[in-house]
This record gives structure tokens, C-alpha cells and sequence, in this order.
């Protein structure tokens, strides 16, 4: 049976511009315009955009709205200033990670949340469960309604459509006006990168499109946005952390606040914490030829010891890069341990999760 | 298209035949822009003996990875160290400076089963039509 790939509203300008297209938790969305190590360098150095309407964007208002968000998330959204917003997980009593997400407060009682394209019925279904039949927790998915772009680079600042929005702080966020079209911008990413991330309505998509192209931004793919956040030493949800993961392990403990009330998954990650962590997600670099990728098996001492979770050619550093669960005592910056590449044992090295760092 | 005077296999390697019975071997221009920014290659080492259709190294690009198999039986007699130090000549230049290897046939007749120029551009073209492009997201 064929599966029908979902389409964001700029699907068309993708194929006008001849970009090599493909399936991405069930979206086609474009690989690369005209190639990846192009698109990789024109975010490191200049403006590069990406269609990031796969995101999943969840409007959640009433009078309850900031109750509840205190209540599923790991971090209390009703803290949050108004044009603010914050990284938080949305995690199972058992502390499994259901998703890594962005939660946006808008007003007293408006907040959007913008997670990751996959598992969305799971996820609405877990948020519609714990509101229950309350009116005052409203959950709208407006995914299908709305475009979402992202703007990054050192020199998005220098777009003059963009030149507004500059003041805002990071995680800071503002409805705006890009050239006609009615928008709401934050300072975000996704990349190691300056940049925002902007929502619009779907009808106004090309349009938004169109004028960050004329204004100088550079159209760049699902390849480039992959290596991006590679490089940066940030996470993929459904490859470097899932419902089998908690936040601990993969790095992520900062996320989790323990101090301000309780949230579901609390106590579970109370007790996980009390334990201690047995294995930990890393960041390793090759120090023999050949790319790691997502799945190979990692050995110490003729053991497998994990999988590679993700794994790339890392164009800004020239060296092949990756992550990975390791047992908590080879997970320090230094260990050797081999990947498996086609059944060949390839020699690499536990370094610094954080490969990029801007400005270093 | 195709150069006329090379010889095309179906997993998008070709061979250019010179004289003495030996031939430039490469990656078609398909082959190059399915896989995109190629970052890496394994190569024969001088000396190392194939049959047709053996595989006999790997091209890595960004997203993906693929192996190259021997386009005719023979010896690896030359390796391009400047396209190992480039990889990228695969995707700039592909039938010209992206040349991998050059090898001297055993069975010089194994040239005459595979595509002419006609019949490889014709065998892509039909690849094209079917959308049989298959990159991981």
C-alpha cells in the first residue's frame, strides 16, 4: 500500500526550485535544493532557510492552559513571560521522553507549543487525556493551517525584512509583519546559529517564502538541517532519544525542573536520579576513515556496547561525527571505542558532545 | 548524457576502454547525483584483482553510502589519489577528473554485454520515470 505523504504549503516551491524530495516522518519535504555541504556552509557563514512545517504546532488557551502545561511538561510554562519561550520534554509517568518541544507563552492564557513531526496522534492523544473534558484547557493543532520557516545564520540580521525582529533576546518572541505577511517570529533554531524560526498562516506561505529569498536568504534542506544540529551537539527526537530514553541519559537533566511543583513523570525521574544513570548519550569523533551512521554498533574490547544514534560528515569541522549510548563508564571525553562499518571494526574517540560552537 | 565512447553497467559504474586492454572506471552521472556531496571513498589498491560485478569499494556521500562494484574482470593497475584527496571531483566532474580507478581486463570481451551510451541514457531515463529516488529524510 502506498502511503500518502503529507504535503507543507510550500511543497510546490520546493519542486519549482528542483529539490530532491523525500519522505521525512511522513512529510515530503526537500533533501537539499542543490547540495547539502553548500546549504551546511551558507548557515555556518551567511542566511539559509528551511521549510520546517512538519513541526507540529499546537495552540493550547483558557483559563487552565498554564495549569496544564505545568502539569505535562518537565519545566512550568506559567513561568514563562509573555513573549517568551522555553525547551522543555514532554515525558511518560515512567520519565520516557514522548518529545523534546518548544513551549511559547503568548498571553496570559494563550501558549503554543511546536514539537516534532512524529507520533503527533500519540502525543495530542496523551495531551487530550490528562485535560480531560475541562473547558478551560482548549488544544487546537493548527499543524495544517499554519508554515513555519526557519531563518539561520550569521547574517540574518542583515535581512531587511528580518531587521525588526532583531532586538528580540533568544527565546524571545514577537507577532510581527514580514514585508505583508502577518507572523510570529522567535528567536530560535535549530542549527548552532543566530536565526528565527517564524509561523505564519499556510495561505500567506509562499509569499513569506518568496520575500526571505529576495531579501538574500538561501533555501536549504532536511540534509543540511540534519548536519547542522549535528555539529551543535543537539538532539533528534525518534533517533537520538525516545520513550525508551530519559532525560538524564540522553543529556537532557537540564530540561527537568525539579523545584517547581509536580508534573507527570516527576517521581519516576526522582527515583532514576536517586539510582543514577547506567549508560549516556555521547558525542563521538572518528579517528578512522568512514562515516558512522544512525544504527552501527559501537564495541569496546571485542563487546557491542550501543548503537550509533546519529552520524554524519561534519562539513564545518571536516571529520566524521556521531552520537551514541555508551555504558556510564566509557562515556567520559577521551574513551576509545571502535564503530562497526560494514562489519569493519573503525577506531574513534568520546569528545565533547558540543562539536560547534559558534564563534570558537 | 552519456559519453559515447564508454561502456555503462546497471549499478551506474563506467568504463572507458583505452588501449592495451585497459580502461578509466567511474561513477555515472546518476550514480553521483542520487548520492549528492560524496565526502568519502574506498578504494582498490593498486594490485588487487576483481571479477565483474565484485564489489570493490564504497562511496560515501553526506546522506548516504554505496558500493562500487568492478564494471569487468581485471586488475586495479592505477587509483586517482587526487579524486581520494577530492572526493567532491565525483560530483563535479564525473565522466572527466571524478575518474576511481584503472584497470587492465582479463576479459576484454565482457566490454561488448555492457550499455552502449543509447542504452544507458535510455535505462535512466526510465529510472527517472519511475521516481524510484530513494533518499532517507
Amino acid at each position: 500500500m502506498i502511503e500518502l505523504l503529507k504535503k507543507t504549503p510550500l511543497n510546490k516551491v520546493h519542486h519549482d526550485l528542483g529539490a530532491r524530495m523525500a519522505d521525512f516522518a511522513g512529510w515530503e519535504l526537500p533533501v537539499w535544493y542543490t547540495s547539502i555541504l553548500e546549504e551546511h556552509k551558507t548557515v555556518r557563514s551567511g542566511a539559509g532557510m528551511f521549510d520546517v512545517s512538519d513541526m507540529g504546532r499546537v495552540w493550547i488557551t483558557g483559563r487552565k492552559a498554564g495549569a496544564f502545561l505545568d502539569r505535562v511538561l518537565t519545566r512550568p510554562a506559567s513561568r514563562l513571560e509573555i513573549g517568551s519561550c522555553q525547551l522543555c520534554l514532554l515525558c511518560l509517568e515512567d520519565g520516557g521522553i514522548l518529545d523534546d518541544l518548544l513551549a511559547y507563552r503568548l498571553g496570559t492564557h494563550r501558549y503554543l507549543i511546536v514539537w516534532n513531526a512524529g507520533n503527533i496522534e500519540r502525543k495530542l492523544g496523551w495531551l487530550q487525556h490528562w485535560a480531560g473534558s475541562d473547558p478551560d484547557i482548549v488544544i487546537q493543532d493548527r499543524t495544517a493551517d499554519t508554515v513555519m520557516v526557519a531563518v539561520q545564520g550569521p547574517a540574518v540580521c542583515r535581512l531587511p525584512n528580518l531587521e525588526g525582529v532583531c532586538r528580540l533576546p533568544r527565546f524571545g518572541h514577537t507577532q510581527t509583519r514580514i514585508e505583508k505577511v502577518e507572523a510570529l517570529a522567535a528567536r530560535t533554531g535549530y542549527t548552532g546559529e543566530d536565526g528565527f524560526e517564524i509561523i505564519g498562516d499556510a495561505a500567506s506561505a509562499s509569499q513569506l517564502w518568496e520575500s526571505l529569498i529576495k531579501q538574500g536568504a538561501k533555501p536549504c534542506g532536511l540534509g543540511a538541517r540534519d548536519s547542522l544540529r549535528l555539529e551543535a551537539g543537539m538532539l533528534l527526537y525518534g533517533q537520538d532519544m525516545d520513550t525508551s530514553t530519559n532525560p538524564f541519559e540522553a543529556g537532557l537533566g537540564w530540561l527537568v525542573e525539579m523545584d517547581n511543583g509536580d508534573f507527570i513523570g516527576k517521581s519516576a525521574l526522582l527515583e532514576i536520579k536517586r539510582q543514577g544513570i547506567k549508560r549516556k548519550h555521547i558525542g563521538f569523533q572518528m579517528t578512522g576513515q568512514g562515516i558512522a551512521r544512525s544504527g552501527y554498533r559501537i564495541v569496546k574490547c571485542g563487546q557491542e556496547v550501543g548503537k550509533v544514534t546519529s552520524g554524519s560528515y561534519a562539513p564545518t569541522l571536516d571529520a566524521s561525527i556521531g552520537f551514541c549510548y555508551v555504558p556510564i563508564e566509557l562515556a567520559f571525553i577521551g574513551t576509545d571505542i571502535e564503530i562497526m562499518i560494514r562489519n569493519k571494526p573503525v577506531p574513534a574517540q568520546v569528545v565533547n558532545r558540543q562539536f560547534y560552537k559558534k564563534g570558537a | 548524457m552519456a559519453p559515447k565512447e564508454y561502456r555503462y553497467t546497471p549499478e551506474h559504474e563506467w568504463i572507458c576502454p583505452e588501449s592495451n586492454n585497459k580502461g578509466k572506471v567511474g561513477l555515472a552521472d546518476y550514480a553521483q547525483s542520487q548520492l549528492g556531496d560524496i565526502v568519502f571513498l574506498d578504494l582498490p589498491a593498486t594490485g588487487t584483482q576483481v571479477e565483474q560485478g565484485q564489489k570493490m569499494g564504497e562511496v560515501e556521500s553526506v546522506k548516504a553510502v554505496s558500493d562500487i562494484f568492478a564494471p569487468v574482470s581485471g586488475q586495479v593497475v592505477e587509483t586517482n589519489q587526487t579524486v581520494i584527496d577530492e572526493p567532491g571531483l565525483v560530483n563535479k566532474d564525473p565522466y572527466g577528473a571524478g575518474w576511481l580507478v584503472k584497470m587492465e581486463l582479463s576479459k576484454p570481451p565482457e566490454l561488448d554485454a555492457l550499455m552502449d551510451s543509447d542504452k544507458y541514457d535510455e535505462f535512466v531515463a526510465q529510472l527517472t520515470e519511475n521516481g524510484s529516488d530513494q533518499a532517507g529524510g
